[in-house]
């Protein structure tokens, strides 16, 4: 069979069920046990008395006798009786029992003569007690004998004269009445019943108040030894019962006298035992299930509250469990509190985190976008304008850079604070770096956006004085409106953005509203951005050359390769328009690279002296792979590399000497030469010039264009030429246009020169035409 | 127990014709199959005539006893009951045989009773329940007590059919007696009589 075991949802139950199982079964136990026991000796005393009045009874039993023999032997031995028996005389022995009878209180005594003659009874008695004293065993004057279904106990008195010459027998007859007077010698209430075989040999009673019963005839049968007490199932109900065997002349148990004692009776005495035991095991019960319940309230149910506690802590409620004890559950009680409470603390900072900047303590990007929104849905609703300026640190870098982070986090800090203390009435973020965006809404005077502005520039214009350093900062402020310059959060914070960008590029330190031009100007950038990557793919770049005439040999000695992009719809775009968006998206690197190969593949068509001269941008060549990729455009086109010459700015050297000057010496032992070009607009050219042995220097036609005229301009040209001379430079006029300079360039030495004056740019092809007529053209 | 055999065999064997005498040896057994000392036997002949009573027969009431317990008698003999003790007897029998009352009597005082029929007399004392003995009546020559091995032995049998009573008061018969046919050979008898 199996047993599903019953599951619990709560504890309390749980514990509850078990205890009360536990105790009820233990206080189940203990009552059984104790009714057994009670029951047990119950049952041993009622025995033990059922024993003792057998005994008693074995004793009546022997006295009877002997109080009959007695009576018997009074007559037996009467000289005149046993004359009268011994001559027969019958009259005279019926008159004497007569008598004996009277004395000895029995209904039925005789003599029996040697000759099995009685006198003194008739009928099936006499018959049975005729032969009883010849087949009687010696020593014996005792039997009882069945007759038509009545148990006689006959005792037997011999009549000696000297020898035995018959026998006073009593025949006492075993009926209710005989055992009536048993019952009441008893202390207990016994009952006591006669029993013999029946025709099928059942033992039956006398009275036909016990039906056959097998137990009955087992206890019979067992007491012929011994004297057991058993247990017997009557129709009467149950009795503790013991057997008396009965024998008959021959021996053997001819009749027996059940003594039994009603369980009912018997046990009525432990009865109040019992039922107090029950009782008190039911009271015990009782305050089992009770105490059992209480105690499973009181472990349980700070655990259930704890349970329901920790549940609503799940779905995100801060619950706190009441401390009821100072024990493990109490304890536990204060570890859920304590670690609810860091929960819920540490929630908080994370959801601080998630919107707030770490550093400044204010709302992060994440949370601007937020209240940005949120702002835009009420204006949507009542129409208030909304105002975001995006504010940028004029050279935080250069903080950074020099006085180290720590300073520049302190920096951040105070500005942040400064804001916040500038526009109380404004939502202040950080978006990262050293950009801040002040959110306004909410009905704000119309030109609060603007004098906020202002008085931030104003206010970071003045040194800021932190960790010890007193540093010099500045910020522009970029402003855009709602509705009027967008009325999402995108727009207006891209709106704000371009408005700084602007701020930046009008010098810094200043503010600026949105405007829509702006807007255009960026989505243009954005366009050439795209068209740009589909130009390189479509071949949509062209290369122009302009020749550089060397002055010494008359003749053109390089050209320098000039990009040109040819716009499907738009045409012609200057470079001016497009270089800054290719530097700015690092496509610069890409379309050099073309430019490179182009150039040098255009070269190689051209007669040996003439070199092809490319100008390169510091991010390009900033990129590691630019002298791999020189190297490539060279093997390619198979140009020699001397016939290269690689144009670089001094802005190259912004970001440092060391690795610039490096990459100079690596191209140089490639072969390819390097020139340094426009010359004169920098702070510090000539600084470089002693950093690098540059193979030429561009002058810079702000020089070239005056030289003619201004003697000054002359003079710096001159100046130059001379240290290039004698530096071991070649030397490269830019932008001559007319004679007069070229004879005064002429005049000052200079190795060569470019400009209109010659050409200006020409497309390969032309290029080609120009060097084949070149000899005539000078020559002329 | 004293016994005094008293053996009529002399006699008897004197009468019978010599030729036909044959030895008779009966061993008595009780139930147990142990050998019954005491018992008288009586073998009776067809044509062999009761022996006259010959002597003085007595039983004594001595140190209130009957000396001897058993005494066999022809029948038609005489027997004394002599009073030996100081205390006085009453002695009786009611067997069928001879019932006699010899009312209290004192020393000295010789009481005789004759016994006229064969058969047990048994003798009591209406003074002493304790007293016991018997007077064993016989009409044949060939009668004795067993000896203590249960024995006993007779001469002069005559050959033929005999009919042999075996008495003992722990024999559990009518009369205490066992009745037996049986048989004498030329050359004698010898068997067992086992008691019941």
């Amino acid at each position: 069979m199996a047993f599903s075991r019953p599951r619990f949802r709560s504890l309390r139950t749980k514990l509850a069920v078990l205890y009360a199982g536990l105790f009820a079964l233990a206080l189940v136990a203990i009552v059984a046990v104790t009714q057994v026991i009670v029951r047990h000796n119950a049952r041993e005393s009622v025995m033990a008395e059922l024993a003792a009045s057998g005994t008693v009874y074995d004793r009546l039993w022997a006295l009877r006798q002997q109080s009959l023999a007695g009576a018997a032997d009074v007559l037996a031995r009467d000289f005149g009786f046993r004359s009268a028996v011994a001559s027969g005389d019958a009259a005279t022995i019926e008159s004497a029992l007569v008598s004996l009878r009277a004395r000895a209180r029995v209904r039925d005594a005789m003599v029996v003569d040697l000759e099995g003659q009685v006198i003194g009874a008739a009928g099936p008695l006499a018959t049975a007690v005729s032969q009883l004293p010849f087949t009687l065993s010696a020593g014996r004057h005792d039997a009882v004998v069945v007759v038509d279904g009545q148990v006689y106990r006959v005792v037997l008195s011999p009549i000696l004269a000297p020898t035995e010459i018959g026998w006073v027998v009593f025949a006492l007859r075993l009926d209710s009445a005989e055992m009536r007077g048993l019952q009441k010698l008893s202390s207990i209430p016994l009952i006591a019943t006669i029993l013999h075989p029946d025709e099928a040999g059942h033992w039956v009673a006398a009275d036909r108040s016990i039906a056959p019963d097998r137990g009955l005839d087992q206890l019979v049968a067992e007491s012929s030894n011994a004297r057991p007490l058993t247990t017997l199932s009557l129709p009467t109900g149950r009795a503790f019962a013991l057997a008396k065997p009965l024998r008959g002349a021959d021996g053997k148990v001819t009749a027996a006298m059940l003594i039994r004692y009603p369980t009912h009776l018997a046990l009525a005495p432990y009865r109040p035992i019992s039922v107090g035991i029950v009782i008190a095991g039911l009271l015990g019960l009782i305050a089992v299930v009770l105490g059992s319940g209480r105690l499973a309230r009181g472990i349980a149910g700070p655990i259930a509250a704890l349970d329901a506690a920790a549940q609503s802590l799940e779905e995100g409620t801060r619950a706190e469990v009441s401390i009821e004890s100072g024990d493990e559950i109490g304890r536990l009680a204060e570890s859920f509190n304590r670690m609810s409470a860091g929960i819920v603390e540490r929630e908080h900072r994370i959801t601080h985190l998630a919107f707030h900047d770490s550093l400044t303590g204010l709302p992060n990007r994440v949370s601007l976008r937020q209240a940005l929104d949120q702002a835009l849905a009420r204006s949507a609703h009542n129409g208030d304008p909304i105002a975001v300026l995006c504010l940028d640190l004029d050279g935080f870098k250069g903080v950074n850079d020099t006085l180290g982070h720590p300073v520049g986090d302190a920096l951040l800090k105070l500005i942040g604070l400064t804001l916040t203390t500038l526009a109380p009435d404004a939502f202040v973020s950080r978006l990262g770096g050293d950009e801040f965006a002040i959110l306004l809404s909410g009905g704000f005077d119309v030109d609060r956006p603007r004098a906020l502005a202002q008085s931030i520039v104003d206010s970071l214009t003045e040194p800021v004085q932190t960790e010890g350093h007193l540093i010099a900062t500045g910020t522009s402020v970029g402003i855009a409106l709602s509705p009027g310059d967008g009325r999402d959060a995108d727009q207006l914070l891209k709106n704000a953005d371009l408005a700084l960008y602007r701020a930046k590029q009008d010098g810094r330190g200043v503010f600026r509203f949105f405007e829509p031009a702006l807007d255009e100007a960026a989505r243009r950038r954005r366009q050439i951005e795209l068209d740009l990557r589909q130009a390189l793919k479509c071949g949509q770049f062209e290369l122009n050359f302009q020749p550089i005439v060397d002055l010494k040999r008359d003749r053109v000695g390089c050209f320098e390769a000039l990009l040109r992009w040819h716009h499907p719809t738009r045409g012609l775009v200057s470079p001016v328009e497009f270089i800054p968006v290719a530097e700015e998206t690092g496509l610069i690197v890409s379309i050099g690279e073309w430019v490179l190969h182009e150039a040098c593949r255009a070269a190689t068509a051209w007669p040996e002296h003439i070199r092809i001269a490319v100008n390169v941008s510091p991010l390009q060549f900033r990129n590691s792979g630019f002298q791999a990729i020189v190297l490539q455009a060279l093997t390619r086109s198979g140009l020699a590399p001397q016939r290269l010459e690689v144009e670089i700015t001094e802005s190259v050297f912004l970001d440092g000497e060391e690795n610039v000057v490096a990459l100079l010496h690596r191209l140089r032992a490639m072969g390819v030469r390097v020139a340094l070009d426009d010359f004169g607009t920098g702070y510090s050219s000539l600084s470089y010039l002693r950093s690098f042995p540059f193979d030429k220097i561009k002058i810079d036609r702000s020089f070239v264009t005056p030289v003619a005229s201004d003697h000054s301009a002359a003079a710096i040209v001159r100046a130059i030429v001379d240290l290039a001379t004698a530096l071991h430079m070649e030397t490269t006029a830019e932008g001559v246009e007319d004679a007069e300079q070229l004879s005064e360039l002429r005049g000052q030495g200079c190795s060569s020169i470019q400009g209109y004056w010659f050409s200006r740019p020409l497309d390969a092809a032309a290029a080609g035409a120009y060097i084949a007529a070149e000899g005539v053209t000078l020559a002329a | 127990m004293t016994v005094r055999l008293f053996l009529l065999a002399a006699t008897s064997v004197f009468y019978a014709s010599a030729a036909f005498a044959a030895p008779v040896t009966i061993d008595v057994r009780g139930p147990d199959g142990k050998p019954i000392a005491g018992a008288v036997v009586a073998v009776e002949a067809p044509g062999v005539a009761t022996p006259p009573p010959r002597g003085a027969y007595s039983v004594e009431q001595r140190n209130i006893q009957f000396q001897p317990h058993v005494l066999i008698v022809p029948v038609g003999a005489s027997v004394a009951f002599p009073n030996r003790d100081k205390v006085r007897h009453h002695v009786y029998s009611f067997s069928k045989p001879k019932k006699f009352d010899l009312k209290l009597y004192g020393r000295e005082e010789a009481r005789t009773v004759t016994f006229d029929k064969p058969g047990v007399v048994a003798l009591g004392c209406n003074i002493h329940d304790s007293m016991s003995g018997f007077v064993f009546v016989v009409s044949t020559p060939f009668a004795a007590q067993t000896n203590t091995t249960g024995r006993v032995a007779l001469q002069g049998v005559p050959a033929g059919a005999v009919t042999v009573r075996v008495w003992h008061p722990s024999i559990r018969a009518p009369g205490n007696t066992l009745v037996q046919a049986l048989r004498v050979a030329p050359n004698g008898l010898s068997t067992t009589v086992n008691a019941r």
